[in-house]
């Protein structure tokens, strides 16, 4: 299943008059292939409109209306998905949730990639005792498990952020808390990754050039290696929102992740199993939804990696 | 080897030193145990300065760690206020195996009350990891030699389901099934809380009735993720040229399979499996918060809530130890079962 | 080369697994069960037969009469489990509640709030003595009849022994209130006790001897150990001087008390009392609707009807809690209408509190008037509560100065500055709720109301760790509370406990107001309780009508008592006092 070169004699005059295909295009081409990665994106999309354009349906407001005479009502003209234990709308909860939730797996990774990054890049570049004390902060890191990191963490930062405007929405100190927590938990993956990328291309005449021109270690490490490496920090960093989302489920299943009024998917199911008999779909919807969007992300992901492949993409 | 095992024993040493430094500073500045114990009021000003001498907890917390990790019986603790250390105090410390008493349970020994929980959730972990083993290497070598069958097809949409889904939601999935709706259509349905039913008291078969839906949640994302690496190694594998002998050479295919293919595919399964422990844990925090089951999750949650110190750091040194030692056994049973792999 | 097979090795840790699992149940029941065991085992060495082993948990008692009749197993669904069990080693009312089933008090208290006798022949007070003139000296007569569950005697070198653990300091007891307070305690005969206090200590009756300890089984331990922090008893009480005895604990699991036989007072009806521990509230629902359990604690309100539809009752019964706004008056820190005691007024005239307790609690509480409703005899008579008149509060506003100049809504002082309160809380649901309603009711008498809301663990955290109720930072803060119930004392609005950076652990998070600090001080010391009560009607009227604290309303406990019980009845300061009378249908 290789590009379009059926047979040889026909195919001449085609090859012939085309430009070659540039590497970005060859990746969007190996990419558009997966037909299971292209239905993520168009997923996502679809998703991402649900949480932006639904907020022009339903005010905020609405969704933290709480009306303790309509609780609990199973999904119904007026209430499309049915109501919470105290009467909030169950749809309108989603959408503002999935606002939330989507945002701190974006923000997460952000942090995570930063911190990675950096890390990596600078243990894989210097060597010696510097990536000797980073790497085994990192393996302290990464042996403990992320949900017990979390659960401390979460304490650590309890209650010491204010709440915060951004784009219209006031978002309570603990989403800044759980996004902290979540990047900060996860990043030792990605740092051990870049490390060892950079361990490789460090050796390589390119940088031996950069070096003998001068160039100072930071542009080096910023304009000439990293660049290189992006294939696999890509990858990471997709199924890392992916993890994030799944990872901030967690905290606030737990009572831990972003407090309500605020709705976040996860937090919606907090509690909800208690009514796993009466008002299944207390769970059912915002689960879907998780689901649905760590679900495309995972396609999505998947199919970077194998477009991304740097061993097919060196030929 | 022996050399290799020795080494690798050193460094893990340094870096539980590091871990239990990281999480003790973490734990000592979330939340202040003393606020806590005056209950339904506020701690009263002149107890919590006895309990704070009382505990340790009015020293720097260098001091704090230090006496956390190597006991205080070699020196004097001021306990009656007077502003002189006149009792010996009576920890031995971490490095002599003793891990302090609880600051919320009072006086119980960490390690007595981590015993008590730990073999709970073992239960479960244990017969988890080996259903996980069997189910991703059925599934998986299913996949593989039925490639691009219906069958694959579904069952790796299955796989990216099942591995897209927060561990809660399988639990309430399949408690929705199983309990809920096999009650409701008369069939005998599965229990969802606790480890035993108190009026039938605590026997082999009530355990293992309520171990199911627990189990069952904590291994579907790990059995849908590792079938589809089976899988593809096992793809991979019988791709290479050996396969291609031993068919050549007219061994029935059931040899070629499990006596060549597998054993190669699953190699790498050693070691995944291995580093699972952690997850394995993880999914058993949340797991028992939503069973009610007595384990060792429970416990920590209860624990660091109440920013209880000694039981909390207890639990997670020991999962460190836990996880240190299962990487180590594991690139050991992975050298001892892979002869090409030779540790110098 | 060697042949490695996979196969060999995942045969053996299934095997194993398969193995664990089998030996696991009567591996855990092993460390579980010894400790009840032992315990049982150390006092049993007494001449008197110790009447319950660790029994399997079905196992009907030894029956003498032909058929042996059904047991009587009450169950009753905890959503927390105890940390401990020794009175003086824990604050959770889930362990402090269960002491009327397996200890014993001194005096006790009915449904009515009023304490009883329970180990001493009558309640020391003036009229009989028992209290010195000078409030000083109390005497306690004991019974002659009470013993332990083994039989021994109970005697008041064991009120002595209890007194001396408290304040030892080897023992890190959560509290020394109130032992601290005595200057000696003595014991001249095995029957009489008697306490001098250093000061008069007005609170005395309400706050000791919750709890006694006995000396037999743990001045042992004490010896050999130094401390009885790490005694069994306190996992394992298995001496106890109650209806029931302690029978066994399953971490994580059950607890199980049963039937007393030696107990002095006569048989309970129930032969067993077993404690369910539950992960949350809803899973009580589910086992009181389904006849799993009989008794359930604080039911959320949502499943309320839920429970009654099952013919369950819902028991109310007050604890001394009230739900209210405490005004911060402190000058450095409250905003200027917050200071002035008119806007405070003309809150509490702003705020339609019945219906807030009727729409948001389901008309289960009614609204509070003073800190001191649960202990009615302290409320003054002559207080008018406020009513629900907008338009009286407007006209209050407006007397002291704070007009709608700029018709935006909000009112304005002569400096056009916005009546603005800060209204601070903790995150629970209903707390929310109600700060939503009181915004509403607010905004339309032209008052601003900001309403935050904290983690409860910051918010209760002290003036060192940043909380902004000891910060200052709210105008108003509510939470629920009580005074050292059943004794109306309290110590937040004394002077001394304002926080600062001297003193960073004070609680007095209010203000300072001379007047009523001086009748704090004085109620603490007085012991007659004519004269105590007539302080208590001046501070009540004061604080009333200066709006210190606004009641929302009345907390009390909540109970699901199950269609199955008969006999029972709760008391808000000793909970189970009765339950030697309760039976199952």
């Amino acid at each position: 299943m290789e590009t379009a070169i059926e047979s040889p004699i026909a195919a001449v005059p085609e090859e012939l008059e085309a430009p070659p295909l540039t590497p970005r295009e060859l990746v969007w081409r190996r990419f558009r292939r997966h037909k299971m990665a292209v239905a993520g994106v168009f997923m996502l999309i679809l998703l991402l409109l649900y949480s932006v354009a639904g907020a022009f349906v339903f005010p905020e407001s609405y969704a933290n209306l709480t009306e303790t005479g309509a609780r609990l009502q199973p999904p119904s003209a007026a209430h499309p998905f049915g109501t919470d234990t105290v009467g909030r709308d169950i749809l309108a909860r989603t959408i503002y949730g999935g606002q939330i939730s989507l945002l701190i797996g974006l923000f997460a990774v952000v942090v995570e990639v930063i911190v990675g990054v950096l890390i990596g890049a600078i243990a894989g570049y210097y060597g010696g005792w510097i990536d000797s004390v980073l790497m085994r902060f990192t393996e302290a890191m990464f042996n403990v498990p992320q949900i017990f990191l979390l659960l401390v963490m979460a304490r650590f930062f309890a209650g010491k952020i204010p709440t915060v405007q951004f784009l219209g929405r006031t978002f309570s100190g603990s989403v800044i808390v759980i996004i902290l927590i979540i990047g900060m938990t996860s990043w030792m993956y990605l740092a051990r990754i870049v490390r060892a990328n950079f361990l490789s291309l460090k050796e390589r005449e390119f940088v031996l050039a950069a070096h003998t021109t001068g160039t100072t270690n930071l542009a080096i490490i910023f304009q000439h290696i990293l660049p290189n490496s992006m294939a696999p920090i890509i990858v990471a960093a997709t199924l890392g929102v992916a993890s994030a989302i799944l990872s901030e489920a967690y905290i606030s299943f737990l009572g831990l992740g972003v407090q309500p009024p605020t709705a976040t998917w996860g937090n919606m199911l907090d509690g909800a199993y208690n009514y796993i008999e009466s008002a299944p779909w207390l769970w059912a919807f915002p689960g879907m939804l998780i689901v649905l969007t760590v679900l495309s992300i995972n396609f999505v992901g998947d199919g970077l990696r194998d477009a991304l492949d740097p061993r097919t993409l060196a030929q | 080897m022996t050399r290799y095992i020795i080494r690798r024993i050193l460094q893990a040493i340094p870096l539980l030193f590091i871990i239990s430094l990281i999480l003790f500073l973490l734990m000592r500045s979330t939340g202040d145990p003393l606020a806590m114990m005056g209950g339904r009021r506020a701690t009263r000003p002149e107890d919590r300065e006895r309990l704070a001498r009382q505990l340790g907890l009015d020293k720097p917390l260098y001091v704090q760690y230090l006496y956390w990790l190597i006991g205080n019986d070699w020196t004097k603790i001021d306990m009656d206020g007077d502003g002189v250390a006149e009792t010996p105090g009576d920890r031995r410390g971490v490095v002599r195996g003793e891990f302090g008493t609880s600051m919320v349970s009072r006086g119980r020994p960490v390690l007595e009350m981590i015993w008590e929980r730990l073999p709970n959730t073992l239960i479960l972990m244990i017969p988890a990891e080996v259903i996980i083993i069997l189910f991703s290497l059925a599934i998986g070598v299913y996949s593989a030699l039925r490639q691009y069958s219906f069958v694959d097809h579904l069952v790796t949409a299955l796989s990216f389901v099942g591995y897209s889904m927060p561990i809660f939601f399988i639990a309430l999935v399949s408690m929705y099934i199983f309990a809920v709706n096999f009650k409701r259509w008369g069939l005998p349905y599965l229990p969802t809380v606790g480890m035993f039913d108190p009026q039938v008291g605590k026997t082999t078969g009530q355990v293992l009735l309520h171990m199911v839906l627990p189990i069952l949640s904590m291994s579907v994302i790990s059995i849908a993720g590792y079938s589809r690496y089976v899988r593809s190694q096992m793809l991979e594998v019988i791709g290479e040229d050996y396969i291609r002998t031993a068919r050549a050479k007219g061994l029935p295919r059931r040899m070629v399979i499990t006596g060549h293919a597998l054993k190669n595919a699953a190699l790498p399964l050693v070691t995944i499996v291995g580093l699972d422990i952690p997850l394995l844990l993880g999914g058993a925090v949340v797991t028992e918060s939503i069973f009610a089951w007595p384990g060792m999750g429970r416990l920590f949650i209860d624990h660091v809530s109440r920013a209880d110190t000694p039981v909390v750091m207890g639990i997670l040194m020991l999962i460190s130890v836990a996880v240190v030692v299962s990487q180590l056994v594991t690139d050991i049973v992975y050298a001892w079962l892979d002869p090409r792999i030779r540790y110098t | 080369m060697r042949k490695h097979s996979l196969y060999p090795l995942l045969a053996l840790v299934a095997i194993v697994a398969v193995l664990f699992t089998a030996c696991g149940p009567a591996a855990t029941e092993a460390p579980a069960e010894p400790p009840a065991e032992e315990a049982e085992e150390a006092p049993a060495e007494e001449p008197a037969e110790e009447p319950t082993e660790a029994p399997a948990p079905t196992e009907a008692p030894a029956p003498t009469e032909a058929p042996p009749a059904e047991r009587k197993v009450a169950t009753f669904a905890w959503t927390q489990e105890p940390d401990s069990l020794n009175p003086y080693y824990t604050n959770m009312w889930f362990s402090s509640i269960t002491q009327q089933l397996w200890s014993c008090w001194a005096w006790e208290y009915d449904d009515q709030n009023a304490p009883f006798p329970k180990l001493v022949t009558e309640i020391p007070s003036m009229e009989n003595g028992g209290v010195s003139e000078d409030g000083l000296v109390v005497t306690m007569h004991l019974r002659d009849d009470i013993i332990w569950s083994d039989g021994t005697p109970i005697t008041s070198a064991d009120f002595v022994f209890t007194h001396d653990m408290v304040m030892a300091e080897s023992n890190v007891v959560s509290t020394q209130y109130p032992h601290d307070a005595l200057e000696s305690i003595e014991a001249p005969d095995d029957l009489t006790v008697v306490m001098t206090f250093a000061e008069p200590f007005a609170p005395w009756q309400a706050t000791f001897w919750k709890g006694i300890l006995p000396k037999h089984v743990l001045e042992p331990v004490f010896e050999a150990e130094g401390s009885i922090e790490a005694a069994e008893w306190n996992r394992a009480p298995a001496v106890g001087c109650g209806p029931f005895v302690f029978a066994e604990w399953e971490s994580g699991s059950f607890m199980r008390f049963v039937k007393n036989e030696n107990y002095w007072l006569g048989e309970p009806n129930l032969d067993e009392i077993f404690f369910q521990f539950v992960p949350d509230d809803a899973s009580q629902t589910a086992a009181l609707v389904a006849g799993d359990a009989d008794l359930g604690t604080f039911p959320p309100l949502s499943d309320v009807p839920t429970l009654q539809d099952a013919g369950l009752e819902i028991v109310t019964q007050n604890s001394g809690y009230s739900e209210g706004w405490y005004f911060n008056f402190r000058e450095d820190t409250a905003a200027p209408g917050a200071l002035d005691v008119r806007v405070r007024q003309a809150v509490a005239m702003a705020l339609d509190r019945e219906a807030i307790t009727q729409d948001l609690l389901l008309g289960l509480t009614e609204p509070a008037v003073t800190f001191w409703d649960s202990l009615p005899a302290y409320v003054s008579p002559d207080i008018e509560p406020w009513t629900y008149d907008p338009e009286a509060a407007g006209q209050l506003l407006d007397e002291a100065g704070w007009t709608d100049t700029d018709g935006d809504g909000i009112r304005e002082d002569a400096d056009s500055n916005d009546l603005v309160l800060v209204h601070g809380t903790t995150i629970r649901e209903i707390r929310q709720d109600a700060q939503a309603v009181a915004q509403q009711q607010l905004r339309e008498v032209g008052i601003d109301l900001q309403i935050l809301s904290f983690d409860s663990d910051l918010y209760f955290a002290s003036y060192a760790d940043g909380s902004p109720a000891a910060l200052g930072e709210n105008d108003i803060m509510e939470w629920s509370d009580a005074p050292y119930f059943p004794d109306p004392d309290t110590d937040y609005w004394l002077c001394s406990q304002i926080p600062d950076d001297e003193n960073p652990w004070g609680y007095n998070y209010f203000g300072c107001d001379e007047t009523l600090d001086e009748l704090f001080q004085r109620q603490l010391v007085t012991v007659d309780a004519q004269e105590r009560t007539e302080i208590f009607h001046e501070i009540s009227k004061y604080m009333h009508d200066q709006v210190y604290w606004l009641g929302m309303w009345l907390d009390p406990d909540y109970w699901a008592v199950g269609p199955r019980l008969t006999g029972v009845k709760f008391s808000g300061v000793t909970p189970f006092y009765n339950i030697i009378e309760w039976d199952l249908q």
